[in-house]
C-alpha cells in the first residue's frame, strides 16, 4: 500500500508510532520505576531508581521471607490460656507466622482468569445468535427488543447494585461459591450483551448478503450458514468483542467487592489490589509491583491471540 | 434439535420459519438481559419517591427528591462537568483510535509488538493504572511537574494538576483517552483490514493521492463503525464511575455525583434513586440528539 | 477441525467454572451450632493476623462458635453495610470509628440492649469517661457501640528545623501559623504545614476541630442550641484559611504525610498512628549501608528523622483543646439471638488482659487502651515496637489520658449532640473548608451555606 514514500514521510511515521507508544506504556514505565524503588527513594521525581530494590517483588511472591516474629503478646495469650492442647498451640501458631496470604498473585489470577474467559465466551457465543437474529431475519418485535435492550442499557448503574444483590440473596444463590460465582457470571453477561449484540449486528450487517445466499442455495442450513460463513468471516469483530467483555469482567470491583465478601478463597484481581493497597501503610513499592504482575500475563495472552488472529484473517470477500 | 425439525416442516411458509428462528435466537441474550435488569430498574423508580431509612419504613413524599435534586445547583454543575467529560473523552478516543488504527494497518518492524503494547492501557485493571497516575501528576514528588516546572519551567509554581477540580476534569478526560482509545482502535482496525486492497489499487491507478484515497475508500468503510464507537463511548463515559471516582474524587460528573448522595454522608438513598432516573433522561436526550443531529438516522 | 474447536470451546465452557471448585486447598471449616461474622476496619495483614489468633484461641476454648472475619475498607464500609442491611445479613459485630457507630445506632440497626449489657458487665467505673460519652446515646439510656481502643492527634513537627530558626513548638496560633510561613518555600519544593483541604474528607474535621476548640468555638450549647455562626468560629476558619496558604498545592489530605517522610514538610497534622509508620522508616534506614548515604544527598531523607521528630498534643489560643478519635466494637441487630450471645461472649472475650494487650500492641501508639487498668499494666507497656521506650512512659501515660477529656463537636459538657455527628457524617465542614481555600469563596458566604445545611439537620 505504502509506495514511492520520501524518506521524510517515513520519519514522520515513524514519529507516530514512537509517540504512540509512548503515550501507551508511560504510565507502566512509572509504574515498574516505583516498584524498583526503595522507600527513602519516592520522593524523587526521576524514573531510574537510586538503587534497585527487588524486595517488593520477593515479597509478593514469597519467596526468601522470613517467619514473622511472634510477638510476646501473643506468646502470652496463648500460654496461659487454659484448658489448650499443644497441637492447638502450634496450629494456631503456624496460622500466624504463615507469609502466603498477603498477596496470593496466581490464586487472584486464576479467579479473574476464569471468571472473565468464562463470561467473554458465553457472551460471545450468546450474542452471535442474537445478533444474527436481530441483522439478518425479518419478524415481528424485532425492533423493540433491539432498541429495548439498548434503552435498558442506558440506565447507568451503581444504583442497580442494592436491588440486584437483594435480589441473589433472595434466590438464595449467595450462600455457596458456586451460586456466588454463577451471579457474578449472570451480571458480567448482563453487562456485556447488549454491547456485543450491538457491535455484532453492526458488523454482520456489512457482510454482502449475496454470500450466504449462495450457500442456502446449495443446501446449507441457518445454523449451517452462521458457522460456516458468517462466523469466519466476522472472526476480526468477534475477537474484538471478546475482548471486550472479558475486559469489563476482569476490571470489574464494585460487584465483586460486595457479591465476594464473604468468599476469600473467590476474590478476583482487583479486589486482591485493593486489598492489598490497605494492607500495609508504606506500600507504593508493593502494590506497583503487584500491577506489573497482573499487567505482564496479559498483555503475554493478547500477543498470542493478535498473532493468531493476524494469521487467521480473511482478507477479501467482505464488501458493502 | 427440535428447533431444526420444526424448522424442517414444510407446512410452515418461509416467513413464519423464519419468524420463528428469529425469537429463538435472541431469546436467551433477551431474557438473561431483561429478567435481570428490568425489576432493579422499576425497583430504583418506586424507591425515587420515598425518604428511604435503612432499617425499613420509607415515606412517601411524592417528587420532593426530584426538586431537592433539580433545584441545587451543584447538581447542574455536575452535569455540566458530564457533558464537558463525554464530549472530549468520545471525541479524544474516536479520533486517537482511528489515527493508531491507521498507523498499525500500515506494514513496519516489530508490529506485532506494538499492536500489542497499545493495548495495554485497556487490559490493565483500573485500579493498578491509577495509583502510577497519580504518582506522575503528583504536585511535589511527580515527573510531570519536575519536567514542566523544574526542568522547563512552562508554569510560574507548581500545581495539583489531579487534585484541584479545574485541572483535574482534564487529567480524567487524558486518563479516559489513553484508557479507551485502545478499544476504538480495535474495532476500526478490524473494519480496516476486512477493505478489499483492488480498492486501492484501483484508486492508485486513478491517480488518487492519500487523503483522497482515505476521504473516498477508508472513510466511508470505517463510517459507520466510527459511529457505533462514538454511540457506545458515549453511553459509557456518561454513567462512567469507577475510572472517575478511583483516580481523583474531585471530579463530580454525575455518576460520581451520585454515588456521594446515595453512599456517603447522609446516605439519600431516595435522592439517589432520583439522580439515577434523571441521569437516564438526560442520556437519552444527548442519545436522540446524537442519533438525529448527527447520525441523521 | 472447526468441530475439534467447537468441541474444545463447549468442554472448557463446562469445565472452566467448575474447576474454580474443584481447584484443591478447600478449606474444610468445622462450623460450630453458631456462627457469625465479625466486620472489622484493621485491613493490614499484620492486623488481620492477629485478630485471627484472637479469634483461634476463642473459639479453641468455645468450640461450638465459629467466627468469620472479614475486613472491609473504611472508606467501602457505609456501602457495605447499605447493601447487606438491605438483604439482611448485616454481620454480628463490628469494629468501627465511633462516629460511624453512632450514624448507624442513630439509622436503627445497632443492638443498644446487648451492648449497653457488656458495658455493665465490665463495669462502667472501668472506663474512661470520655470515651464512654462519646457512645451514649443521647437519653443517657445506653451505649450504641463499646469504646475498644482510641488515637490521639497532634501536630507532629521538626524539632530539629525549629530550633535552628529558633522558632516555638506549634502550640498556639501564633506560633503555629509564624512557623507555617517561615517554612513554606515552595520554589525550594518545601512547605510549612499540612491542614486538611480536600473536599468530603473526615481528616479536614481532625485538623479544624482543635484549632476551632481553642478559640472556644462550637457547633452547640449546651442547651443543643446550633451556634455555629459566632465571631469565635469565624475567626478559627479565617485562621485556617491562612494556614492553609502553606501547604503543597491543591486540595490535601492525609496522604500527603509521605512529604514528611520525605523532609519537604514541617509540620502535619496525624494521629498518634504515625508512631508506626515512622518506625517503618527507621526499618527502611537499616537495610541501607553507609556508603549509600552518598548519594542520597538531595533526595530529603533522613535516617534520624524519627529522634528528630516531636508531638505537639494541644493546640493553644483562647483555651486549649486536643483532639482523638475512639474506635469501637458495636452490634448490629440480629434475627438471630443465639448469634448476638455468642458475639457478646466475644466481645467481653476481647476486653480480657491478655487479648486486649494483644490487640492493641498490634500498632502500639496508635491502638491505646479505654480500659484504665490496662495502660498501666506493665506488659501493655512493653511494646513490641519500642515506643513506649522511644518516647517514654510518662510521656505515652500523658497521651492515653487524653482519652479520658476527649473533646470533639458532638460532645457538649459532657452532651452527646447526635446532630453534631450527623454533621461529622455529611462532612459539611470539609465542604466548607474545600470551598474557602480551594474555590476561593468569601468566608462569611460559605459559614453561611454550611449553617443552612446544618439547620436542615437539626431540625
Amino acid at each position: 500500500m505504502v509506495k514511492n514514500n520520501s524518506f521524510l514521510n517515513r520519519a514522520g511515521f515513524f514519529l507516530l508510532i514512537i509517540i504512540i507508544l509512548l503515550f501507551s506504556v508511560f504510565p507502566f514505565i512509572q509504574m515498574l520505576s516505583t516498584s524498583l524503588k526503595y522507600q527513602w527513594d519516592w520522593g524523587n521525581p526521576s524514573l531510574i531508581p537510586t538503587q534497585i530494590n527487588l524486595e517488593a517483588y520477593k515479597e509478593l511472591l514469597n519467596i526468601g521471607q522470613l517467619e514473622k516474629d511472634l510477638p510476646e503478646s501473643v506468646q502470652n495469650l496463648i500460654n496461659e490460656t487454659p484448658n489448650i492442647t499443644k497441637a492447638q498451640k502450634k496450629a494456631i501458631i503456624a496460622k500466624f507466622k504463615d507469609t502466603s496470604g498477603v498477596f496470593p498473585f496466581f490464586r487472584y489470577f486464576r479467579n479473574s482468569l476464569l471468571l472473565a474467559t468464562t463470561a467473554a465466551l458465553l457472551s460471545v457465543s450468546i450474542a452471535i445468535f442474537g445478533a444474527y437474529s436481530l441483522s439478518r431475519l425479518q419478524y415481528k418485535g424485532r425492533s423493540t427488543i433491539q432498541r429495548g435492550i439498548l434503552f435498558v442499557y442506558m440506565f447507568g448503574g451503581i444504583l442497580i447494585l442494592i436491588p440486584l444483590y437483594k435480589m441473589f440473596v433472595n434466590m438464595g444463590f449467595l450462600s455457596t461459591k458456586a451460586g456466588t460465582f454463577t451471579s457474578l457470571l449472570i451480571i458480567y453477561l448482563v453487562q456485556t450483551l447488549p454491547v456485543s449484540l450491538y457491535m455484532l449486528g453492526n458488523f454482520f450487517r456489512t457482510i454482502s448478503f449475496s454470500i450466504e445466499e449462495a450457500a442456502m442455495i446449495e443446501g446449507a442450513g441457518r445454523f449451517e450458514t452462521i458457522w460456516k460463513i458468517i462466523v469466519p468471516l466476522s472472526m476480526s469483530a468477534i475477537v474484538t468483542v471478546f475482548v471486550y467483555s472479558f475486559m469489563i469482567a476482569w476490571n470489574e470491583y464494585l460487584y465483586a467487592s460486595v457479591f465476594l465478601r464473604g468468599f476469600e478463597k473467590l476474590q478476583t484481581l482487583p479486589i486482591g489490589l485493593q486489598t492489598l493497597f490497605v494492607s500495609k501503610n508504606a506500600i507504593w513499592d508493593r502494590i506497583m509491583a503487584a500491577s506489573m504482575m497482573t499487567a505482564v500475563p496479559v498483555i503475554l495472552l493478547f500477543m498470542s491471540i493478535q498473532k493468531n488472529l493476524a494469521g487467521g484473517m480473511s482478507a477479501g470477500g467482505v464488501k458493502e | 434439535m427440535t428447533l431444526v425439525n420444526i424448522l424442517n416442516q414444510n407446512n410452515l411458509n418461509r416467513q413464519q420459519r423464519e419468524s420463528i428462528l428469529g425469537w429463538a435466537l435472541i431469546l436467551p441474550a433477551a431474557a438473561i438481559i431483561l429478567s435481570l435488569i428490568l425489576y432493579p430498574i422499576l425497583y430504583n423508580i418506586y424507591l425515587s419517591f420515598f425518604d428511604v431509612n435503612l432499617e425499613g419504613g420509607n415515606t412517601y413524599i411524592g417528587l420532593d427528591n426530584y426538586n431537592n435534586v433539580l433545584f441545587d445547583p451543584t447538581f447542574w454543575n455536575s452535569v455540566l462537568t458530564t457533558v464537558i467529560y463525554v464530549f472530549f473523552t468520545t471525541i479524544g478516543t474516536t479520533v486517537f483510535g482511528l489515527i493508531v488504527a491507521l498507523a498499525m494497518n500500515k506494514e513496519f518492524p516489530f508490529r506485532w509488538l506494538v499492536r500489542s503494547l497499545v493495548l495495554l492501557p485497556y487490559v490493565a485493571p483500573v485500579i493498578s493504572v491509577v495509583f502510577a497516575w497519580k504518582f506522575i501528576f503528583d504536585p511535589v514528588n511527580g515527573i510531570f511537574m519536575d519536567i514542566a516546572y523544574e526542568k522547563l519551567g512552562i508554569f510560574s509554581e507548581r500545581f495539583n494538576m489531579i487534585g484541584t477540580p479545574e485541572y483535574a476534569v482534564w487529567v480524567a478526560i487524558l486518563f479516559s483517552i489513553w484508557k479507551g482509545f485502545p478499544f476504538a482502535y480495535l474495532m476500526i482496525l478490524s473494519r480496516l483490514q476486512a477493505i478489499d486492497a483492488t480498492l486501492y489499487e484501483a484508486a492508485e491507478i486513478d491517480g488518487a493521492n492519500r487523503w483522497a484515497k482515505f476521504k473516498a475508500i477508508t472513510f466511508p468503510e470505517v463510517y459507520f463503525v466510527i459511529g457505533s464507537i462514538v454511540l457506545l463511548r458515549i453511553i459509557w463515559n456518561f454513567n462512567k464511575f469507577d475510572e472517575i471516582y478511583l483516580l481523583t474524587k474531585n471530579v463530580k460528573v454525575l455518576a460520581v455525583y451520585t454515588y456521594f448522595k446515595a453512599f456517603t454522608g447522609a446516605m439519600e438513598m431516595g435522592q439517589g434513586s432520583a439522580l439515577a432516573l434523571v441521569q437516564f433522561l438526560l442520556l437519552i436526550g444527548f442519545i436522540l440528539f446524537y442519533v438525529k443531529k448527527v447520525l441523521k438516522w | 477441525m472447526k468441530k475439534a474447536i467447537l468441541i474444545i470451546m463447549a468442554a472448557l465452557l463446562i469445565l472452566l467454572p467448575l474447576s474454580v471448585f474443584a481447584g484443591g486447598e478447600e478449606e474444610v471449616q468445622e462450623a460450630g451450632p453458631v456462627s457469625f461474622d465479625f466486620w472489622t476496619t484493621e485491613t493490614q495483614s499484620d492486623r488481620m493476623a492477629t485478630i485471627q489468633v484472637l479469634i483461634d484461641t476463642y473459639t479453641t476454648l468455645y468450640p461450638d462458635v465459629s467466627i468469620n472475619l472479614v475486613a472491609v475498607d473504611e472508606n467501602d464500609l457505609v456501602t457495605q453495610v447499605q447493601t447487606s442491611s438491605a438483604a439482611g445479613t448485616l454481620p454480628a459485630m463490628f469494629e468501627a470509628p465511633a462516629e460511624t457507630a453512632v450514624a448507624f445506632g442513630v439509622e436503627g440497626i445497632v443492638d443498644i440492649t446487648a451492648a449497653t449489657e457488656i458495658v455493665k458487665g465490665i463495669g462502667k467505673e472501668k472506663f474512661y469517661q470520655g470515651a464512654l460519652n462519646v457512645l451514649e446515646t443521647s437519653a443517657k439510656d445506653g451505649y450504641y457501640a463499646l469504646p475498644y481502643h482510641g488515637w490521639i492527634q497532634g501536630i507532629w513537627y521538626r524539632a530539629d528545623w525549629f530550633e535552628e530558626a529558633g522558632l516555638k513548638p506549634p502550640t498556639t496560633w501564633e506560633d503555629t501559623l509564624k512557623a507555617a510561613k517561615y517554612f513554606y518555600q515552595p520554589d525550594k519544593n518545601q512547605y510549612g504545614i499540612l491542614v486538611g483541604t480536600m473536599d468530603g474528607e473526615g481528616y479536614d474535621e481532625q485538623c479544624f476541630t482543635p484549632i476551632a476548640m481553642a478559640n472556644n468555638a462550637a457547633l452547640f450549647d449546651k442547651d443543643g442550641k446550633l451556634v455555629f455562626n459566632s465571631p469565635e468560629m469565624k475567626e478559627a476558619v479565617e485562621y485556617y484559611a491562612e494556614l492553609a496558604k502553606y501547604t503543597p498545592p491543591g486540595p490535601q489530605t492525609w496522604r500527603a504525610r509521605d512529604y514528611y517522610l520525605q523532609g519537604k514538610l514541617a509540620m502535619f497534622y496525624y494521629s498518634t498512628y504515625i508512631m508506626d509508620d515512622l518506625a517503618l522508616a527507621e526499618v527502611a534506614a537499616g537495610s541501607l549501608t553507609s556508603d549509600n548515604f552518598e548519594s542520597l544527598k538531595g533526595t530529603g531523607f533522613d535516617p534520624e528523622l524519627v529522634d528528630k521528630t516531636r508531638l505537639a498534643p494541644i493546640m493553644t489560643n483562647k483555651s486549649s483543646a486536643g483532639y482523638g478519635t475512639v474506635v469501637a466494637l458495636g452490634l448490629f441487630t440480629q434475627d438471630d439471638s443465639a448469634k448476638t450471645a455468642a458475639a457478646q461472649n466475644f466481645v467481653k472475650y476481647l476486653y480480657t488482659q491478655n487479648a486486649y494487650i494483644t490487640f492493641l500492641h498490634m500498632a502500639p501508639g496508635g491502638m491505646n487502651p479505654m480500659l484504665k487498668e490496662i495502660s498501666t499494666n506493665p506488659r501493655f507497656q512493653n511494646d513490641p515496637k519500642g515506643i513506649f521506650k522511644h518516647y517514654g512512659a510518662e510521656k505515652m501515660g500523658e497521651i492515653i489520658q487524653g482519652l479520658d477529656s476527649i473533646e470533639t463537636f458532638s460532645i457538649v459538657d459532657g452532651n452527646r449532640m447526635e446532630a453534631a455527628s450527623q454533621i461529622t457524617a455529611q462532612k459539611i465542614i470539609p465542604e466548607m473548608i474545600y470551598k474557602i481555600t480551594q474555590e476561593g469563596m468569601d468566608v462569611d458566604k460559605a459559614m453561611a451555606e454550611a449553617e443552612s445545611k446544618m439547620e436542615k439537620l437539626v431540625k
